[in-house]
């Protein structure tokens, strides 16, 4: 028996849109702790990792840990039948083979049940281990998307490094070349307008603009995005949600190949 | 996502019949029928043997899940194919000016990219001399040709459209001719190849025990008996077939199975390979329940009613075991270093255009779509970084029997009491 009740619905709708067209099939897993889910592209470039807190659930039952399998594209058009200020409360029975989602409008005058096949995912979870990132920058989320969908105009690929002097994005096309650079600054009027650099050892990696504008789809869930990054490990960009929890996007880089693999075989 | 790979021509269409078909319903009358012999070669019935005792050990995969995966394929089998399938109608063939067929490099050039355009990095094996202990099968696979090459004429004499197309397939024969040009192809495109001492299946087994290649592709059930780690089905099939690839796991099949390596091959030589001759009557099934109940051939042969099961004559499994076991196969580590290289722009047109009638203008932009692959190829996995656990969650769907009544009945209770929150 499974029953979270979530009085902020429109969470979850904002998750949904942010994730949904990353991947299409997976896990929803349910413990006593959280709803939280994990998947990556059919790539297996990128991966998403969610997590919704119990205690951020105004009533969270879940009886043993299990996992619920769903098409992200159907379970979306499901949350977009419910209204921003409705509460969205997800039940399932044990043994069955659905899930419903309640939609309660604030004023309790309209109570909508929706109902969704659930299905078998064979996916592979992966371990993430908690690792030291050489940096971590904290910016406006608003503006992380801006330089995504600017730069992805002129080429494909971005390198993000990390120096003191702060934050570079560049991307290099057939048309030109463009390069945003982003210094700390926390003299601002609102916390979450500051752009914070902490940084251990420069770095510099390259990402498909592609997955970072996808990512990018999160914006709505947060005001501001944490960037993480180390050379030897994909990059972390995590979207906070409100006291509840987080959505985290990681991307592996792009690999510099030898440059003795560019001359042809004899 | 690659076009229809198959059907796409390079070049003008030249054929060595005076009365040439349309080409589009040439090609696509004939990649229906891919799965031409497949069934009669390698392992018989082991596909279905493991779909019902090993569901387990093969999973679907989606094609684009290859994405930077390195993976080994038997190069000859796919040159059969393509004489078979690509612009091929009744005796029709795709050919050159000179009239030498150019179905296998076109195929081989469309194939090759698709895998090079989903960020796959292809390495290509070739046969080798063939062991000993296959000529039989080579000489059976000969005679049937030579039937078939008699059926063909009359089946040309007669008219009869249906005739001329079944037995024009079963005349197709690789030449060396075709492997010496699809080998140099795939250098100038920059996609290595390999040499195998002999079976190119035993030797793309071989890449992937060396931990070289992520898993082997073919159509042929053999790469299991070989050991391949891991083993693809269906990934080069067009994509307009929308088939699914198909992995196999060697080592989670013989813990379903419950068999060793060892038995597992047994097996394999009892449901009948190319090597020798099954034993009437014993089917895969059947060759599963007396591996498990006695262990290994030699037992079963002490214990099986001979007059009901006739033993051949000559019947060389230990020999067809040995060149399971231990195949000839190259693991120099010098002659194994497998490289993607940038593709040889001049070279291709050279070959392609002007020896082979290939229109440049494609080729050229086909040498873009190489370049461009190229560099998308430098995309990271995430398994590289992060290695799979397993996960604590049980799925919804699965009703767990062995949870206790009692411990229901208590959570029921505090549905009402203390896990509410807030």
């Amino acid at each position: 028996m499974l029953e979270l009740r979530l009085v902020q619905g429109s969470l979850l709708k904002k998750v949904l849109e942010s994730i949904k067209d990353l991947v299409n099939d997976a896990n929803f897993d349910c413990s006593a702790t959280g709803f939280s889910l994990q998947a990556m592209d059919s790539s297996h470039v990128a991966l998403v990792a969610l997590l919704l807190r119990a205690e951020g659930f105004e009533h969270y039952r879940c009886d043993r840990n299990i996992s619920m399998g769903m098409n992200l594209n159907n379970m979306s058009k499901m949350l977009k039948c419910a209204g921003n200020d409705d509460i969205i409360t997800i039940k399932a029975d044990d043994g069955s083979d659905t899930v419903t989602f309640m939609f309660e409008s604030p004023t309790q005058d309209k109570i909508s049940d929706f109902e969704m096949k659930l299905m078998d995912i064979d996916s592979e979870h992966l371990g993430i281990p908690d690792a030291e990132y050489h940096a971590i920058v904290r910016m406006p989320s608003v503006e992380f998307a801006r330089i995504c969908k600017d730069l992805s105009s002129i080429g494909d690929t971005v390198v993000i490094s990390v120096t003191k002097e702060g934050v570079k994005f560049s991307t290099r096309g057939d048309i030109g070349s463009a390069n945003i650079v982003c210094r700390q600054n926390t003299t601002v009027d609102k916390p979450e307008e500051a752009t914070v650099i902490e940084m251990n050892e420069p770095v510099s990696l390259t990402f498909a603009l592609r997955y970072m504008n996808s990512f990018t789809k999160a914006t709505p869930l947060s005001n501001t995005v944490t960037i993480s990054l180390s050379s030897d490990l994909p990059v972390v960009v995590e979207y906070k949600i409100a006291e509840m929890g987080y959505v985290r996007f990681y991307l592996a880089p792009k690999i510099e190949e030898d440059e003795d693999d560019t001359k042809p075989q004899a | 996502m690659a076009n229809e790979e198959d059907h796409r021509n390079y070049q003008s269409h030249k054929t060595t019949c005076p009365s040439s078909k349309a080409v589009p319903s040439a090609s696509a009358s004939a990649s229906a029928s891919i799965p031409l012999q497949q069934d009669s070669m390698g392992i018989k019935g082991l596909t279905k043997l493991l779909a019902d005792n090993a569901p387990k050990g093969m999973k679907e995969q989606k094609f684009e899940a290859y994405f930077g995966r390195k993976i080994a394929i038997d190069a000859s089998m796919s040159i059969y194919q393509f004489l078979i399938v690509v612009g091929r109608s009744g005796t029709e063939m795709l050919t050159n000016e000179a009239g030498e067929v150019t179905s296998h490099l076109q195929g081989m050039f469309n194939r090759t990219i698709r895998l090079l355009e989903a960020g796959i990095k292809p390495v290509y094996v070739f046969d080798g001399k063939p062991p000993d202990l296959k000529k039989q099968e080579l000489a059976k696979r000969y005679s049937k040709r030579a039937d078939a090459t008699e059926d063909l004429a009359d089946a040309i004499e007669v008219g009869n459209k249906d005739d001329i197309e079944k037995f024009s397939k079963r005349t197709v024969k690789v030449t060396k001719q075709h492997n010496d040009d699809c080998k140099r192809l795939l250098r100038l495109m920059g996609v290595p190849v390999i040499e195998a001492p002999s079976e190119a299946e035993a030797q793309c087994a071989a890449l992937c025990k060396l931990g070289k290649v992520y898993a082997v592709a073919s159509e042929d059930m053999d790469s299991l008996t070989f050991g391949s780690p891991r083993f693809l089905r269906h990934l080069m099939d067009p994509s307009s077939r929308k088939i699914p690839v198909m992995e196999f796991e060697v080592a989670k099949i013989l813990e379903e199975l419950n068999l060793t390596m060892d038995q597992f091959i047994d097996l394999c030589i009892l449901s009948g390979c190319d090597y020798c001759d099954n034993i009437r009557g014993i089917g895969g099934l059947t060759a599963l329940k007396l591996i498990r109940q006695h262990g290994s051939i030699e037992s079963i042969l002490e214990n099986i009613n001979k007059e009901r099961y006739q033993i051949p004559d000559d019947w060389p499994y230990k020999e067809a075991r040995q060149l399971f076991k231990e195949p000839l196969v190259c693991t120099d580590e010098e002659q194994l270093d497998i490289k993607w290289t940038t593709p040889d722009e001049e070279g291709l047109l050279t070959f392609l255009v002007n020896e082979n009638g290939f229109n440049s203008e494609r080729v050229t932009k086909a040498v873009e779509k190489i370049k461009a692959a190229k560099n998308k190829s430098s995309q990271g996995r995430m398994e590289s970084f992060f290695k799979p656990v397993t996960n604590p969650s049980v799925s919804i769907k699965r009703k767990e029997t062995s949870e206790k009544p009692t411990k229901q009945a208590i959570t029921k209770k505090s549905k009402f009491g203390g896990s509410k929150r807030k």
